[in-house]
């Protein structure tokens, strides 16, 4: 798998915390955590210089008023399905009104034809399998700046 | 009429394009099917019973002469050399091949026509009343709302995957003859004190769960229209179902919600999230009403001549309304003539159209989403000139509003969900009510024919409601009363048991004679009569063992 960011490929530097990593609270640069993991340990983290992710399921993409993400660095979504639409208004919500500044990246089962309209909605990268990456860029340059919303 | 701006042509060029490439990925194996299923349909490729079907937007249903002979090239090159116009001002074409598809598109994309969003789970073609800019009781004109509504939807990458179909009508006046209140959301342009704004509805629909739309917002100013959408819009693809595809319509939210409730989420999403560029202003406004200006509508004489002919006379009084300008005249061509599936229209019948258009109505079309189309500006004194010409063409059958004008889905004859047939019910009912003066003794009366409980036929809503089941492998027709898709909108009830496509006529004529029973006068319709006694004198009449308890 590859990250993909509008045209350039970068190397992914997060990956989901181990269960026993987590139980010691040994959270360290470039953790996925879940949404319930972070609340735990956010206090922690606020004084630590380390990039820790979220990662929600497009099914279950629900924050609260008090939670807190001036600290997170990347948050992820995976998507069940391609034809779940909710996380198009998530992200939206997550910039508008969670302010949210860090990288949002969309993985799982999504397709090439629906990369523009994620970083419409203020995704900025995805991660694909390598070998689609062509389809990937060929299609967002297509769709580029073909559109009538602002 | 709306012209393409370059950027509509380029999106345009570039949605075929796109397609092209999609077929492609799909025959190549590099999309399955269930991944290439959405794309088809957002560009309104369903996969039918016997064949593929494109649908094809008519956005508001205005068409042109060049657009309407386009369409008859489509229907004589790719197709059977006829179309079928729905009831949402779209047409169908049911025998494309999957290959030609891209080049269709193409053709299309020539004269400013499209398929993208008539079908998925995303914000269908805008729809609008036939008569918009025609009725001296007009507010405002829609059609220019309408196509600032087409654009803010079209590819919009919010709302794309949302949980079901949603569709959108703008009416501009009280009368609603575009079935406003069974829209997921429906607008009407209304004046308050001297302002000039929007009152908005939510959660119609048809269906296997029919709802009348409820009042959301009472009065919405004009600039605010789309963040307004775009609140609702936001809600729904937040909050509604994905866990089963029957409750997974707006409808069901605004229901299981409350009203109130739904509406507090909306007016806190618009509160928070309004953007402030998607906010109209009154320069943008006035640019796009430039295109849907009258055309110079000048008469020299008033009179609609006067001919001894029984059938022009029957015409003029049931198929021609008055313009709101002297002198002309609103034609409306009936897709209802006997022993054809209503709203097709074959490839010959849409040439000498766009001709009649061109010689007669300043080359514009409408399409009425009762599947029947309009030249809307007719002046009188040619009035007998096109009648003797559309009757040439089988074009001027005058039942406008009358019991053979039903409104009819394709059914079991091509439609992959159907339980039982509809077009042979319809011709059933054209054959038999087959006379004029018999007709317009009955008098307005709307009967709406669906083949499954999708309710594609609008049987909810008609006047006499007929819905297509299978009852062990036998075709049965279900009846219900009182339906209405006018301002006035109910969801018709469900007279009793059904009946076998053989006791049908006879059960209608049963209806008809309680209806004659207890007319008051002439010009008591059947829908208010309905309303004064209710179902039960219809019940007692309709089937002989009935007591107070059935």
């Amino acid at each position: 798998m590859i990250i993909l960011q509008k045209n350039h490929e970068h190397k992914n530097h997060y990956k989901k915390i181990k269960e026993q990593d987590f139980l010691k609270k040994k959270i360290s640069n470039g953790s996925i955590l879940t949404i319930s993991q972070w609340r735990e340990v956010e206090h922690i983290i606020q004084a630590q210089e380390i990039d820790v992710a979220i990662e929600f399921s497009s099914d279950a993409c629900i924050l609260c008023e008090n939670d807190k993400l001036s600290k997170v660095a990347m948050i992820q979504i995976n998507f069940k399905t391609f034809k779940d639409g909710r996380p198009y208004t998530f992200a939206k919500m997550l910039r508008k009104k969670h302010n949210f500044t860090g990288e949002l990246r969309a993985t799982g089962h999504i397709i090439p034809d629906q990369y523009i309209f994620l970083i419409r909605c203020g995704f900025d990268s995805v991660e694909i399998e390598e070998e689609h990456k062509e389809t990937w860029l060929e299609l967002l340059e297509m769709d580029e700046g073909l559109y009538y919303q602002p | 009429m709306y012209k393409y701006s370059d950027t509509d042509k380029k999106i345009i060029a570039s949605r075929v394009k796109q397609f092209e490439n999609q077929v492609n990925r799909r025959l190549e194996g590099k999309l399955t099917e269930e991944e290439f299923k959405p794309l088809r349909l957002m560009n309104g490729l369903y996969l039918q019973l016997h064949a593929y079907m494109l649908r094809v937007a008519i956005p508001y249903g205005e068409l042109s002469s060049k657009q309407l002979r386009k369409l008859a090239f489509i229907a004589d090159k790719y197709d059977r050399g006829y179309g079928h116009f729905t009831t949402r001002q779209n047409i169908q074409f049911n025998w494309p091949k999957l290959p030609d598809v891209p080049e269709i598109l193409n053709e299309l994309s020539l004269v400013e026509m499209h398929a993208i969003q008539t079908s998925g789970n995303c914000i269908r073609n805008i729809s609008s009343d036939h008569l918009a800019g025609l009725t001296i009781n007009e507010i405002e004109d829609p059609r220019p709302w309408c196509e600032i509504i087409r654009k803010w939807s079209t590819f919009h990458p919010e709302f794309s995957f949302l949980p079901r179909k949603f569709k959108i009508a703008v009416i501009g006046c009280d009368e609603d003859r575009a079935a406003m209140l069974v829209h997921d959301i429906g607008i009407r342009i209304i004046k308050r004190h001297c302002q000039v704004g929007f009152e908005i509805f939510v959660g119609g629909g048809q269906g296997r769960t029919p709802i009348i739309a409820k009042k959301i917002k009472n009065f919405l100013p004009k600039k605010d229209i789309l963040n307004y959408l775009e609140a609702i819009l936001t809600t729904y693809n937040q909050e509604g179902r994905r866990d089963n595809i029957y409750k997974a319509r707006i409808k069901i939210l605004v229901q299981e919600l409350g009203i109130e409730r739904f509406k507090s989420l909306v007016e806190e999403n618009f509160s928070k999230l309004s953007n402030k560029e998607l906010e109209i202003d009154k320069k943008s406004i006035e640019e796009i009403f430039q295109y849907f200006r009258l055309p110079p509508l000048k008469s020299s004489s008033d009179k609609i001549p006067l001919e001894d002919n029984q059938e022009y006379k029957n015409w003029i009084k049931q198929n021609v309304i008055p313009h709101k300008i002297k002198g002309f005249s609103i034609v409306q061509i009936s897709l209802k003539e006997p022993k054809k599936p209503p709203g097709d229209a074959t490839s010959n019948q849409m040439k000498a159209l766009a001709k009649f258009s061109e010689d007669f109505s300043f080359s514009e079309i409408r399409v009425t989403h009762e599947q029947n189309l309009v030249l809307p500006h007719v002046p009188n004194k040619e009035l007998f000139n096109l009648w003797s010409q559309l009757k040439k063409e089988n074009l001027a059958t005058p039942n406008l509003g009358l019991i053979t004008d039903t409104i009819c889905c394709p059914g079991m004859d091509y439609c992959a969900l159907a339980t039982a047939r509809s077009i042979p019910i319809s011709q059933k009912i054209s054959n038999h009510f087959n006379n004029y003066c018999k007709q317009k003794e009955i008098g307005n009366l709307k009967i709406k024919i669906s083949g499954c409980i999708n309710a594609c036929g609008h049987h909810h809503v008609g006047n006499i409601g007929i819905l297509g089941l299978d009852r062990r492998g036998e075709e049965f027709y279900q009846i219900t009363l009182g339906g209405s898709a006018k301002e006035d909108a109910a969801i018709g009830e469900i007279v009793g048991p059904s009946f076998s496509e053989t006791d049908l006529i006879d059960a209608i004529e049963k209806i008809l004679n309680t209806y004659k029973k207890h007319k008051k006068n002439k010009g008591e319709d059947f829908l208010s009569v309905f309303r004064r006694i209710g179902i039960k004198e219809f019940k007692k009449d309709l089937y002989d063992n009935f007591t107070e308890k059935s």
